[in-house]
C-alpha cells in the first residue's frame, strides 16, 4: 500500500510538473529526480571521509557555531572558521564543518546537532552563545568546546558544581592589541596629539583597549624620546543601547579631537567607533580600527586606514584545535594573541624604522618581555 | 455551467470549498519548491539532499519534532494574532511589538514579582501569573490601537507599526536599564533568568517542547470555536465583512473593533510570553525577532482559518527547524529557507499567478474552481 501510495504521489508530482512548466522548462527537474538518488548513493563511499565517520574515533570532525549571523562577516564569525580550517589544513582535523546561527534559541539545537554527528570538537563563535555552550558541555562530556570570545567565569568562582570539565574560552589581550596601534599612532603622528574613541569603559575590553592604546603611546614615546599627548574618550554617559551604536557621537567626538590637533585617530567601541574611524579619514587623519582588519570591513575608510588593534582568532583556534587533537586542552580560559592588521594602502607612508619599531614591539609582547601593565577592568 | 453547480450536493460543496481554500497555498508551495530546488541548483547545490536535509531535521527524528514544535508555538499564537485581525477586517502589523511586550512583561513576573513579594510561588499560580500579565499587556498594546481606529479613524496598518517601534525601542531601553541581567560577566541586553517555579515544563524529559505547545494548539480551537459559534464571533465576523451593514444590524462596531484589536494583541502577548516561561527562561533583545512580521505570511497561507494557521505555522516552523541540518549536510547558506518562505508567500499573496500556471494544462475543470479573481 505504501509503495502503491508512493508511486502515485510520484505521478502526480511529474505530471504537476509538466503541466506547470510545458516542455521546455520540465527537463530540469525531471532530469534532476532522476539523477539525484544515484548521485546520493555513490557518492557517499567515495569521498575519503564523510559525516557519518565522524562517531568513528579515528575520524577527528571539528564543527563550527556561529553567533546570529554568516560565516563570511568579514569579523568573528569569519575569522574563526578560517581557523577551523586552517586546523584542517594542518592535519589536526579530518573533516569541519559549520552551522549558521538564525535565530538565538537554535545555539543549542545547532551545537547539538554536531555533538549528534559525533564531532569531536565543537567552536562556538561570540558572547551570547557562552551558556548554551557550557550547558552542551554537559551533555557532551567527550566533546571539546571551544567558546571565542567567552570568558569562563566559574574559574574563579568558590563554587564547583558549575565548573566545566570540557569548554574552553578563548579570550584575548585586548590591552597589548591597543598598545600596539597606541605606538604606532605615536610614532606615525606629526602633531604629537592622538586620540581614540571608544564604547563605555564599564566593558573590560574596551577599557583594555583604551587603556593599552594610551600605555602603547607612552611606550613609544620612551623610545624615540618624544612627547604625545593622548587623548581617550569613552562613551560612558550613555546607556547600553546607545554606548556601541552611535556613529554621530563617534564622527563628532573624533572631529573634536582633530579640531584639538589629533592627526590619528583609534575607533574602538561598535558603530560608534567606526564613526570616529570614518570621519578621521575622511578628514585625511591615520585611522585605526578594532578586533579585526577593518580596511575590509570600512571600505569607506580604506584609503586611511593606518591599521588595526587585532585579537589573532584564526591561529587561536586552530591552536586549540591542535591542542584538543593531541589532549593538551585545558577548560577554563586560554589567551590567545593579539596583534596589528597591515598598512594597505599605506603601505608606503609608514617608513622603515616605524615597522622595525612595530615588530620589535610585538614581539616583546609576545615574549612578555614588554607588558601593557593595564588592569583586567576598570578599578 | 449553472445548472450544474445547482445540481451539486452540500457534501460536494463542503468538499470544493476546502479543495478551493487548500488547492492556492498547496500549489504555492508545490511551486515554491520546483523553483527553490532550481535555484539550489544553480548555486552549485544537490536540491534533494537539501531537502531531504530539511525534511530529516523537521520531522526525522523525536529531537528533530520537538523543535519543530518549539518554533511552531509562538508562530501559531502570532498567526492566529493576525488571523483574527483579518476576521475582523483589521490589519494588525504590530504581532512583533506586542509579542515583545508580553514577552518584557512576563520575564518580569517571572524574575521580579519573588523579589518584590519576598517569598517563593509554588508553579501552579507563578506560571499562569506569568503569562497572563504578558497576555494583558500585548492585548492592552494593541487595544490602544484598536480604540484609535474606532474613535479616531486612525489606521490600524500606521498606528500598529508606530507601536512596534515604541514597543522595541522601549523594550531595548528596559534590557540596557533597569531590567538588565546584572551578572557581572553580562555584555548583552537581556532579562535576568526567571525563576524556576515561572517555567512551564517540558512535556516529555530530555526534549524541549514544552507544554506551551500543547496551550498553542488548544488555543487555536478557541479561536476557531469563538470565531464561528460564539455572538461575538458572529459580531466581529460581520464588522470585519462589512461595518456598515453591522451597524444596521445592530451591532456596537465601535466596542468589537477595540475588543478585536485587543484579543489580536492577546495571542501576540501569549506568543511572546509561551517563549520566555517555556523555552527561553528570560528574554533577550536578539530573541523572538520577526515573528510578528513570519505571523502576517503565516496568517495568509493559513487564509485566517485558525486549523489553516496552524498548517501554516507548522510548514514555517520545519523549515526554519530543517534548515539546520540542511546546512549541516550541504552547506548550503539557511537564506534559501528565507527565499522558500517568500516565494511561498508571494504564489499565495499573488494567487492569480498560480491559478494562471496551473490553468494551462489542468486535468478537466475541477482545478478551476473559482473563475478567476474578481471574475
Amino acid at each position: 500500500m505504501k509503495k502503491l501510495y508512493f508511486v502515485m504521489a510520484l505521478l502526480i508530482v511529474a505530471s504537476m510538473i509538466l503541466a506547470a512548466c510545458g516542455a521546455p522548462a520540465t527537463e530540469a527537474p525531471a532530469a534532476g529526480a532522476t539523477e539525484a538518488p544515484v548521485a546520493a548513493a555513490t557518492e557517499a563511499p567515495v569521498a575519503e571521509v564523510t559525516l557519518d565517520d565522524c562517531v568513528k574515533e579515528e575520524v577527528f570532525c571539528v564543527g563550527l557555531v556561529t553567533d546570529v549571523g554568516k560565516v563570511n562577516d568579514k569579523s568573528f564569525n569569519q575569522s574563526a572558521w578560517e581557523g577551523v580550517q586552517q586546523s584542517q589544513v594542518d592535519g589536526a582535523a579530518d573533516l569541519v564543518q559549520f552551522i549558521e546561527t538564525a535565530d538565538a534559541k537554535d545555539y543549542a539545537k545547532n551545537i547539538a546537532t554536531f555533538g549528534d554527528a559525533g564531532f569531536d570538537v565543537v567552536v562556538t563563535v561570540g558572547f551570547g552563545l557562552g551558556e548554551a555552550t557550557l550547558a552542551a558541555g554537559v551533555t557532551y562530556p567527550d566533546v571539546k568546546f571551544i567558546g571565542v570570545d567567552q570568558f569562563q567565569a566559574w574559574q574563579f568562582t568558590e563554587d564547583t558544581a558549575d565548573d566545566s570539565a570540557n569548554v574552553t574560552g578563548l579570550n584575548f589581550p585586548e590591552d597589548q592589541a591597543g598598545f600596539l596601534v597606541g605606538a604606532l599612532a605615536a610614532m606615525m603622528s606629526e602633531s604629537h596629539v592622538i586620540g581614540a574613541v571608544c564604547g563605555t569603559d564599564v566593558v573590560p575590553p574596551v577599557w583594555r583597549y583604551g587603556e593599552g592604546y594610551k600605555a602603547g603611546a607612552l611606550y613609544a614615546d620612551g623610545m624615540n624620546s618624544t612627547t604625545t599627548e593622548v587623548q581617550v574618550v569613552y562613551h560612558s554617559d550613555v546607556g547600553f543601547d546607545k554606548t556601541f551604536t552611535d556613529p554621530e557621537w563617534g564622527a563628532q567626538t573624533a572631529k573634536a579631537m582633530m579640531d584639538n590637533g589629533a592627526d590619528a585617530v583609534f575607533g574602538c567601541g561598535g558603530l560608534t567607533g567606526n564613526g570616529a574611524i570614518t570621519a578621521a579619514a575622511q578628514a585625511g587623519k591615520y585611522a585605526i580600527g578594532v578586533d579585526a582588519d577593518q580596511y575590509l570591513t570600512l571600505p569607506e575608510a580604506a584609503p586611511q586606514m593606518l591599521s588595526s588593534a587585532m585579537k589573532l582568532i584564526v591561529p587561536g583556534v586552530a591552536e586549540l584545535v591542535a591542542q584538543a587533537k593531541d589532549g593538551s586542552i585545558a577548560a577554563g580560559n586560554y589567551t590567545g594573541s593579539a596583534g596589528y592588521a597591515p598598512y594597505h594602502d599605506l603601505e608606503g607612508a609608514v617608513s622603515d624604522e616605524v615597522k622595525a619599531a612595530m615588530e620589535e614591539i610585538n614581539a616583546g609582547l609576545l615574549d612578555a618581555s614588554i607588558t601593557p601593565g593595564v588592569a583586567p577592568a576598570k578599578p | 455551467m449553472q445548472s450544474e453547480k445547482q445540481s451539486i450536493s452540500r457534501g460536494k460543496k463542503i468538499l470544493q470549498s476546502i479543495l478551493d481554500a487548500t488547492l492556492v497555498p498547496f500549489l504555492a508551495i508545490f511551486t515554491a519548491v520546483v523553483i527553490g530546488g532550481v535555484i539550489i541548483k544553480m548555486v552549485g547545490g544537490n536540491p534533494f539532499e537539501a531537502y531531504m536535509g530539511l525534511i530529516e531535521g523537521s520531522l526525522g527524528s523525536k529531537k528533530a519534532l520537538s523543535e519543530t514544535a518549539i518554533w511552531a508555538t509562538p508562530y501559531i499564537f502570532a498567526g492566529l494574532a493576525v488571523a483574527l485581525g483579518f476576521k475582523g477586517g483589521l490589519f494588525n502589523i504590530g504581532a512583533e511589538g506586542q509579542l515583545a511586550v508580553g514577552a518584557v512583561f512576563s520575564a518580569l513576573i517571572g524574575y521580579a514579582l519573588p523579589q518584590w513579594l519576598g517569598y517563593d510561588l509554588p508553579a501552579i499560580v507563578h506560571i499562569p501569573l506569568a503569562v497572563l500579565f504578558g497576555m494583558l499587556m500585548g492585548g492592552l498594546w494593541a487595544g490602544i490601537v484598536g480604540a484609535l481606529k474606532a474613535y479616531t479613524g486612525g489606521h490600524e496598518v500606521i498606528n500598529t507599526i508606530m507601536m512596534n517601534y515604541i514597543a522595541l525601542n522601549t523594550t531595548s531601553f528596559l534590557l540596557n536599564g533597569i531590567m538588565k541581567d546584572p551578572s557581572p560577566t553580562n555584555v548583552i541586553a537581556r532579562t535576568p533568568l526567571i525563576a524556576e517555579s515561572a517555567r512551564i515544563p517540558p512535556i516529555f524529559d530530555g526534549l524541549r517542547v514544552h507544554w506551551g505547545f500543547v496551550l498553542a494548539l488548544l488555543i487555536a480551537f478557541l479561536v476557531w470555536w469563538v470565531l464561528n459559534k460564539t455572538t461575538l464571533g458572529f459580531e466581529i465576523r460581520t464588522v470585519g465583512l462589512n461595518p456598515d451593514a453591522a451597524k444596521y444590524a445592530g451591532i456596537n462596531v465601535k466596542r468589537t473593533i477595540i475588543l478585536t484589536m485587543a484579543l489580536s494583541g492577546m495571542l501576540a502577548g501569549l506568543a511572546g510570553s509561551i517563549e520566555v516561561t517555556g523555552l527561553n527562561y528570560r528574554h533577550e533583545l536578539g530573541f523572538s525577532i520577526g515573528y510578528g512580521y513570519d505571523a502576517i505570511a503565516i496568517a495568509l497561507l493559513g487564509k485566517s482559518h485558525p486549523l489553516g494557521v496552524v498548517l501554516a505555522a507548522f510548514l514555517f516552523a520545519a523549515m526554519r527547524n530543517g534548515a539546520t541540518r540542511m546546512q549541516f549536510l550541504t552547506q548550503l547558506p539557511v537564506d534559501l529557507i528565507s527565499m522558500l518562505q517568500a516565494l511561498i508567500l508571494l504564489f499565495v499573496a499573488a494567487d492569480a499567478i498560480v491559478r494562471y500556471i496551473y490553468r494551462i494544462k489542468s486535468r478537466g475543470e475541477r482545478v478551476v474552481l473559482t473563475r478567476g479573481w474578481g471574475g
